[in-house]
This record gives structure tokens, sequence and C-alpha cells, in this order.
């Protein structure tokens, strides 16, 4: 079950509310939030490989606050064009990096500052030069249309209310024969109208 | 969230593994009130 927009939500301030929270992760990974951080927590309960996370730069695995791992259903394809949407920090830019190997680029997408510049900080540590970020609103994304081979996403599409919208957007750029592994929340239960329009559940 | 990528268009949209991504957190038993799960996802253009 998905969240579903209520009518009259107040989508702006939901923008704005995601915004400060992960600018606010980035300036300080280790501050009192109510989800987990970081790379223990990815290779704790995700499946990551911590070997793999602590051979990255932490200034990007330290903000890591996805909710899944992308890349436990299937291996990048070498030289593959791939598009991370709602990078944050990198991480997984950096991983998909690794894989496609620089035959290959990576697009990191993100609207915060704060975590863009933490994530072009990681991939110039990592020395992943086809690794690339741009600032952008994931419902508008500066990519051209059938260009992507794999687009991942690790706990973002939930935050944002127009999911046709979005959707739609992600289907134009990815290649005909292309694919999109990502991660996200569930929703068991039917939510009343007050807990859809909660913005720090919607954070949360 | 698959009814959403079919109706973008995407086929065999899946969810793969489900994931306790909030046990631990301050938020846990407001996730387990309302079941939320952290889930991977796939699908196919």
């Amino acid at each position: 079950m998905a969240i579903i927009c209520p009518t009259g939500f107040d989508a702006a301030r939901l923008k704005r509310a995601v915004h400060d929270t992960y600018a606010a992760v980035a300036r300080d990974p280790g501050g009192d939030f109510h989800f987990h951080r970081g790379p223990e927590y990815a290779a704790r309960q995700l499946g990551y490989d911590l070997a793999e996370l602590e051979s990255l730069p932490s200034v990007s695995t330290a903000p890591f606050a996805g909710v899944g791992n992308p890349f436990l259903m299937g291996a990048l394809p070498k030289d593959a064009a791939v598009v991370d949407i709602g990078a944050g920090a990198g991480m997984d830019c950096l991983l998909a990096g690794r894989r496609t190997g620089p035959g290959g680029s990576v697009t990191g997408i993100d609207m915060t500052d704060e975590m863009l510049d933490r994530a072009r900080a990681g991939a110039s540590e990592a020395g992943l030069d086809h690794v690339r970020f741009e600032k952008g609103d994931i419902t508008h994304l500066p990519l051209e249309t059938e260009s992507v081979d794999v687009v991942i996403s690790n706990g973002v599409f939930n935050l944002v209310p127009d999911k046709p919208a979005l959707f739609a957007e992600i289907y134009r750029v990815v290649k005909p024969g292309g694919r999109l592994q990502f991660a996200d929340i569930t929703v068991g239960v039917e939510l009343s109208e007050s807990v859809r329009n909660d913005i720090d559940l919607w954070t949360g | 969230m698959i009814e959403a990528l079919e109706a973008a268009g995407f086929r065999s949209a899946r969810a793969c593994h489900f994931l306790d991504s909030f046990a631990g957190t301050s938020k846990e038993r407001v996730a387990r009130k309302y079941q939320v799960q952290g889930a991977n996802f796939m699908a196919f253009k």
C-alpha cells in the first residue's frame, strides 16, 4: 500500500521539510534524527557489505539514510548509464560507479546543496571521475529522454506526493529495455487523512 | 507503488525484499503501528 496524498495536502511545505531535514543530516549525520544513518546501519539492517562501505569516503557514507538496498536485485551492467534519484551524499552512486566502471556513467540527482557538496567531495576522494552530481527536482529530471540504463533510488519516492508525475518522468528517461531498481517504504494499513497530512510522518 | 509504476508504463513491477528499516529508531513504535517497512522494488521498461 502506498501513501496516497490527501486532498489539499501542502506539497510545498513537505518539500521544504524534506529539504531542511536532509540538509540537517548532511551538516551533522550523528545528530538526533528519528531514522538510522551511516554504514553500520546499512550493513546491519539492509544487507550492504560493511567492508566495502568502509572503503568509501565517510563524507559520503556517514549521512546515508536509505531504507533498503537497490543492489540486491541484480548486478549493474558494466559500462551502464545509471541515475540515482535523490542521491543524498552519494553512497549508492559511489557503489554504482565501482560496478559500472569508468566506461559507464553515474549521475546523482538531489535538491539539497549540503548533500551535493558531500557527494561531490566523496566522488573526488574516491577517484570516480565518471560519477557526477546535479542539483534538480526529481519530478523534472535534468536528463535526456531514453538516456538511462538503470535508475536506482533509496528511500526517496515516498517523499514525493505526486507518484504518477514522478514515475512518468522516470519512465521518460529510461531506455527501452532499461530498468528501475530501488528501495522505498511500504505501509501495511490504511492511513487516516489526519495521518496522511502529518508532515512529520512523511519526512520520517 | 506497484500500481503507480505499472500505470506509468513499467512492466513486471514487484517488491523483492522487505526490510525492518525502522527497528531501533525512535519511530519504531509508529512504524509497527502502521506496518511500515523498507522494501526493494524492481520494474522494467
